[in-house]
């Protein structure tokens, strides 16, 4: 990796790009986003053959369904992730794969997550790894809950015994310490 | 809107970007982002945050994952419209593969016509040979007609020696136009048989266009008994046509292939039998 030219271009020339069904643009849709939907797939299928065949079917339902992205209501990557957790959940939720996969344990999975995202050799990281531990444990719990496993506000409460305003107040503050370290 | 900052504060601008709102409350906000560009901001801040950190847990997935979905999507390859973008690495790794391919052709192409001209050399020398083989082959069989031819006339002469009594013999004298002339004609009744001596034959060669014919005397009147070539080197005994109460024998030269009637003042030997 790294070897390899990838793609990049701006949001705008991307959208136009997919719009125009340009192959150019295919390959810098998956360049620029594969590996953080990739991420956030893993995360919640925890198998590495299956996280790629749903994130090939993210790409494929992004591509064939592009016309209802509305660039005026947030993001391209905000739409993506959305489509790429949907996926994925709703693999989740399927007997098959509760049939093949046993119940791991959580934390064995986060481990073995955390490694696997250390390893790889990604300049954007390095350095904000150390920034990322900022954020308290009790908030990047709740984060991750909702943000890569999409767990509702709700469903978050339940599950943490918490009341769903302080879940909202966590998640508030997270976010306002990422933003203090990306923006 | 009663109270900007407690709007921003709620948490629902985080929802709204977690995709964790109804619907109604997703165009609820929506208006807000158009309305205030306070909301847009904050919402816009949320997203990059968040864009960040998922960039910041991405993982790589396997090459094979971007080559399946590029093979299982409709796209059009607009190469010549946006030039920038397509110094992508599969487009390079195609045009290496080009490259390798067109020089592979031109040295395939380069091969087959050398070894096509070659071929073609080879097969000229062969139709000379085989040229030269047919030349040789026409050359023997010319010698073993000749040989069969001396070898009949042999037979021929062999058989009259065999059984002289059986024949009568008629020497020819030459006439007044060449004295000289002579030729033995042996008949042989029983066997209706006639035959000339070629050894005995001595005559003046006859040129391309003559022969000389054999004629029989039959109530006064000439019968044709063939033609026969008179050479310094001819021999054996060569056998003519036959015919029955001959009286005389004579010979004539006449145009190549023998006449239908003797031409009297080109007669070279006769003789009574």
């Amino acid at each position: 990796m790294g070897l390899k030219t990838k793609i990049t271009l701006s949001e705008p020339e991307l959208v136009h790009a997919i719009q125009k069904k340009d192959k150019s643009g295919a390959e810098a849709l998956y360049d620029m986003y594969s590996s953080s939907l990739y991420g956030v797939i893993f995360r919640i299928v925890q198998h590495e053959e299956i996280a790629e065949d749903l994130l090939q079917d993210t790409f494929i339902r992004i591509w064939n369904s592009f016309s209802s992205y509305d660039a005026s209501k947030g993001r391209l990557f905000t739409w993506m992730v959305n489509v790429a957790r949907n996926i994925a959940i709703d693999k989740t939720r399927s007997k098959e794969f509760r049939n093949s996969s046993k119940t791991e344990d959580i934390e064995n999975n986060v481990l073995t997550l955390d490694k696997k995202v250390n390893s790889e050799i990604n300049p954007e990281i390095i350095g904000l790894k150390d920034l990322i531990e900022k954020l308290k444990p009790e908030h990047k719990i709740i984060l991750d809950l909702v943000y890569f496993e999409g767990f509702t506000h709700v469903e978050v409460a339940e599950k943490l015994e918490i009341p769903l305003g302080t879940v909202k107040t966590r998640l508030r503050n997270a976010i306002i310490t990422l933003r203090k370290v990306f923006n | 809107m009663k109270d900007l900052k407690t709007y921003l504060e709620s948490g629902i601008l985080e929802q709204y970007v977690f995709g964790d709102l109804s619907n109604e409350e997703k165009l609820d906000v929506e208006n807000n982002a158009l309305q205030y560009p306070e909301v847009r901001k904050e919402l816009e801040e949320i997203e990059n945050a968040l864009m960040s950190y998922a960039r910041s847990n991405a993982i790589e997935p396997s090459e094979k994952v971007k080559t399946n979905f590029l093979n299982s999507i409709n796209t059009i390859d607009q190469v010549n419209n946006s030039p920038s973008i397509n110094t992508g690495g599969a487009s390079l790794r195609n045009l290496q593969f080009y490259k390798y391919a067109f020089a592979a052709s031109l040295s395939l192409l380069f091969l087959s016509g050398i070894l096509l001209i070659d071929l073609n050399n080879k097969l000229n020398e062969s139709y000379v040979q085989l040229a030269v083989l047919q030349s040789d082959n026409q050359k023997f069989s010319n010698q073993v007609n000749y040989k069969e031819n001396e070898l009949r006339d042999t037979k021929n002469a062999l058989q009259f020696y065999k059984n002289p009594a059986a024949y009568k013999l008629v020497t020819l004298k030459g006439s007044a136009k060449a004295p000289e002339a002579s030729l033995l004609v042996a008949l042989n009744e029983n066997k209706e048989e006639v035959m000339i001596d070629l050894s005995s034959l001595n005559m003046p060669s006859n040129d391309q266009e003559h022969q000389y014919q054999l004629w029989a005397m039959v109530d006064g009147k000439p019968v044709d008994l063939g033609v026969f070539d008179a050479k310094d080197d001819s021999t054996g005994m060569k056998r003519m046509k036959f015919i029955k109460d001959a009286q005389a024998f004579a010979v004539t030269l006449e145009p190549k292939g023998g006449s239908l009637n003797p031409t009297m003042d080109k007669m070279m030997a006769i003789g009574n039998i």
